[in-house]
C-alpha cells in the first residue's frame, strides 16, 4: 500500500488540504482523545451540516462535499471522532463537540456507521433536540446486519492488521467504473492511516448489538440516500431503512459503490442541496445564501459574479500547482 | 442480465414554464392537483414504485424549473437518465415550438450513448381547457418526424391519460435501462491483481 491514490493527488484534494485547516478538538477529560474537524464556510451559520464518516473513513473523505457546498454558502463540518467504545460515550462526546463549536442544532450527513450513530444521537437527544435533520447514506438501523455480534466484545484486543483485513473484504475492485475504483483506493489509504484503537472502537460500535427506535425520529426531516449497485448494501437492509422512515425522501443513486460521496460527489451534493433547501430562510438554514437558486454547476470551480464563495476566495492565494 | 435485480429508472421532465410539469408529476405520484400555480425553483424529484410487465421498478422523476432553460443544471442532474419527458401546453403554441430546443438541450447535456434511439415521450397537457391552439395532428406529425416519439394528450387537472403516459414512460425507460445494463456487463478495464474471491454478494457483512 505504498502507492498514493489518485484522489489524494488530485487538485481538489490538495487545495482542500491547503485551504482548510485540520483542527483537533479535545472535549473529553482524557486529553489524548481529540476530534478531528474540518470546519468550512461562514461561521455565522449556527446550524451547519456535519458529516460523519464510516468505520474506515477519516474526516477528509468528505472533501468534495466541503468544496462543493462551500460555494453555495453552506457551512460544512467534517468530523471524525476519537476512540469511543460505546454509544453513550460517543454521543456524549459529540454533544460536547457541538457545544464547544457553539452550535445549537445541526444537520447530520452520516455514512454507514456515521449514519447509524447520527440516528442514535438524534434518538438520545429527542427530549432536547440537537439534530435539525438527517441525511443517511448507505446506512442501517440495526447492527445485527453485520453478523459479528459474538466477536464484537473481542475487537479491542485484535491487532490492527487483523482489523484491517476484516474491512478489506468490502473493498473489491473488480468490475467497477473508474471513479468507484478511485474512491476505493482513497478509502484504503485512509484505512491504512487509522490506528488500532480507532479501528477497534469503531468496529465495536458497529457490531455491538444495538438498534434504532425510529418512532422517536418521525418529526425529523430525513433523506435516505443509497446506492443500488451490487457492491453496496443489500436491498434487504435498504428496505428496512425505508420502512423505518416512511416519511423520508428517498434519494437513490444508480451506482457509486460504498463511497458515493467520493465516487458520485456531484450527485450526492445535489441531493444534499435539495435536502438543505427546505430550511431556507429559517433558523435552521445551513447556508447564508438562498439554496433555492440553482446556479450553473460547472466542474471548474469558477466563482460566478455576484455570488460569494468562501472557499474560492481563499483558493486564490493558496493555489497549488 | 440479472433479471430480478431491483431497477431504478431516472426520468426527467422538461418543458417551458407553466405547461404543467409539476402538476403532471404530482397527479401521477400523489394523485393530487392544485389550481394554484407555484413556479418550481431549482430541481426536485419524487419517487414512485410502479409495476411494468410484472416487474416492480422504482421511478425517480425529476421535475425542473421551466425558466432554467438555458441555465445548465449540471451533468449530475442529467446523468443516468433513462427517459426524457417533454411537456407542452396545447393552448400555448410557443410551448410547442420550444420542444425542439428542449430535446436538443437534453441530448447535449445528457449525451446518451445512442441519441437517435434514446426514449423521449411528448405530453400535450391541459386538454381540459377550451382554448386549444395546437392540434393533435400537428403534434403527432412532429413526433413522427422525430423517430416516432410516443405522444399523449393529458390533463393533469382531470387525470386524463396521466397514468397511461407514465406507464409508457416507465416501459420505455426500462427498455433503455436494460440496454445500458447489458453494455455495462463488459468491464471497461482489465485489472491484473489477484482478486480471486470475486465480490462478496451481500456487501453488508462488513462495516465500511
Amino acid at each position: 500500500m505504498g502507492s498514493v491514490s489518485e484522489l489524494s493527488q488530485s487538485n481538489e484534494y490538495l487545495s482542500f488540504r491547503s485551504s482548510i485547516p485540520l483542527r483537533k478538538i479535545v472535549v473529553d477529560e482524557d486529553g489524548s482523545k481529540a476530534w478531528r474537524v474540518f470546519d468550512s464556510g461562514p461561521k455565522s451559520v449556527s446550524c451547519p451540516l456535519i458529516c460523519l464518516p464510516p468505520v474506515s473513513g477519516t474526516a477528509d473523505i468528505f472533501f468534495q462535499q466541503v468544496l462543493g457546498l462551500a460555494s453555495r454558502g453552506v457551512r460544512v463540518i467534517a468530523a471524525e471522532p476519537p476512540p469511543y467504545w460505546n454509544m453513550k460515550e460517543w454521543c456524549d462526546g459529540f454533544k460536547r463537540l457541538i457545544d464547544y463549536l457553539e452550535l445549537d442544532k445541526v444537520h447530520v450527513f452520516g455514512a454507514s456507521l456515521g449514519g447509524f450513530i447520527a440516528q442514535k444521537f438524534a434518538e438520545l437527544t429527542s427530549n432536547c433536540p440537537r439534530v435539525a435533520s438527517l441525511i443517511l447514506c448507505n446506512t442501517f438501523t440495526d447492527t445485527s446486519v453485520f453478523e459479528y455480534h459474538d466477536s464484537a466484545a473481542l475487537f479491542w484486543l485484535l491487532p490492527s492488521l487483523v482489523l484491517k483485513r476484516m474491512l478489506m473484504g468490502n473493498f473489491t475492485n473488480d468490475k467497477v467504473d473508474k471513479r468507484v475504483a478511485e474512491s476505493i483506493d482513497f478509502m484504503v489509504e485512509r484505512l491504512e492511516s487509522l490506528n488500532q484503537a480507532e479501528l477497534a472502537s469503531r468496529l465495536t460500535l458497529n457490531c455491538t448489538p444495538c438498534y434504532i427506535q425510529p418512532q422517536s425520529l418521525v418529526h425529523l426531516p430525513i433523506t435516505v440516500m443509497d446506492v443500488w449497485d451490487e457492491s453496496a448494501l443489500s436491498s434487504r437492509v435498504r428496505e428496512d431503512l425505508y420502512k423505518s422512515y416512511p416519511h423520508a425522501k428517498l434519494a437513490h443513486l444508480k451506482s457509486g459503490g460504498n463511497f458515493p460521496y467520493l465516487s458520485r460527489s456531484d450527485e450526492v451534493n445535489l441531493h444534499l442541496l435539495i435536502h438543505l433547501r427546505q430550511f431556507d430562510g429559517t433558523d435552521l438554514s445551513a447556508s447564508y445564501l438562498s439554496l433555492h437558486k440553482m446556479p450553473p454547476q460547472s466542474t471548474i470551480s469558477q466563482p460566478e459574479e455576484g455570488t460569494v464563495s468562501y472557499f474560492n476566495q481563499r483558493e486564490k492565494y493558496v493555489k497549488i500547482s | 442480465m440479472s433479471s430480478r435485480k431491483k431497477v431504478l429508472l431516472k426520468v426527467i421532465i422538461l418543458g417551458d414554464s407553466g405547461v404543467g410539469k409539476t402538476s403532471l408529476m404530482n397527479q401521477f405520484v400523489n394523485k393530487k392537483f392544485s389550481n394554484q400555480y407555484k413556479a418550481t425553483i431549482g430541481a426536485d424529484f419524487l419517487t414512485k414504485e410502479v409495476i411494468v410487465d410484472d416487474r416492480i421498478v422504482t421511478m425517480q422523476i425529476w421535475d425542473t424549473a421551466g425558466q432554467e432553460r438555458f441555465q445548465s443544471l449540471g451533468v449530475a442532474f442529467y446523468r443516468g437518465a433513462d427517459c426524457c419527458v417533454l411537456v407542452f401546453d396545447v393552448t400555448a403554441p410557443n410551448t410547442f415550438k420550444s420542444l425542439e430546443s428542449w430535446r436538443d438541450e437534453f441530448l447535449i447535456q445528457a449525451s446518451p450513448r445512442d441519441p437517435d434511439n434514446f426514449p423521449f415521450v411528448i405530453l400535450g397537457n391541459k386538454v381540459d381547457l377550451d382554448n386549444r391552439a395546437v392540434s393533435a395532428k400537428r403534434a403527432q406529425q412532429w413526433c413522427q418526424s422525430k423517430n416516432d416519439i410516443p405522444y399523449f394528450e393529458t390533463s393533469a387537472k382531470e387525470a386524463v391519460n396521466v397514468e397511461l403516459a407514465f406507464q409508457t414512460i416507465a416501459r420505455n425507460a426500462l427498455a433503455q435501462e436494460t440496454e445500458a445494463e447489458l453494455y455495462n456487463e463488459f468491464p471497461d478495464q482489465i485489472k491484473l491483481n489477484a482478486n480471486d474471491n470475486g465480490r462478496n454478494r451481500d456487501g453488508d457483512n462488513c462495516a465500511c
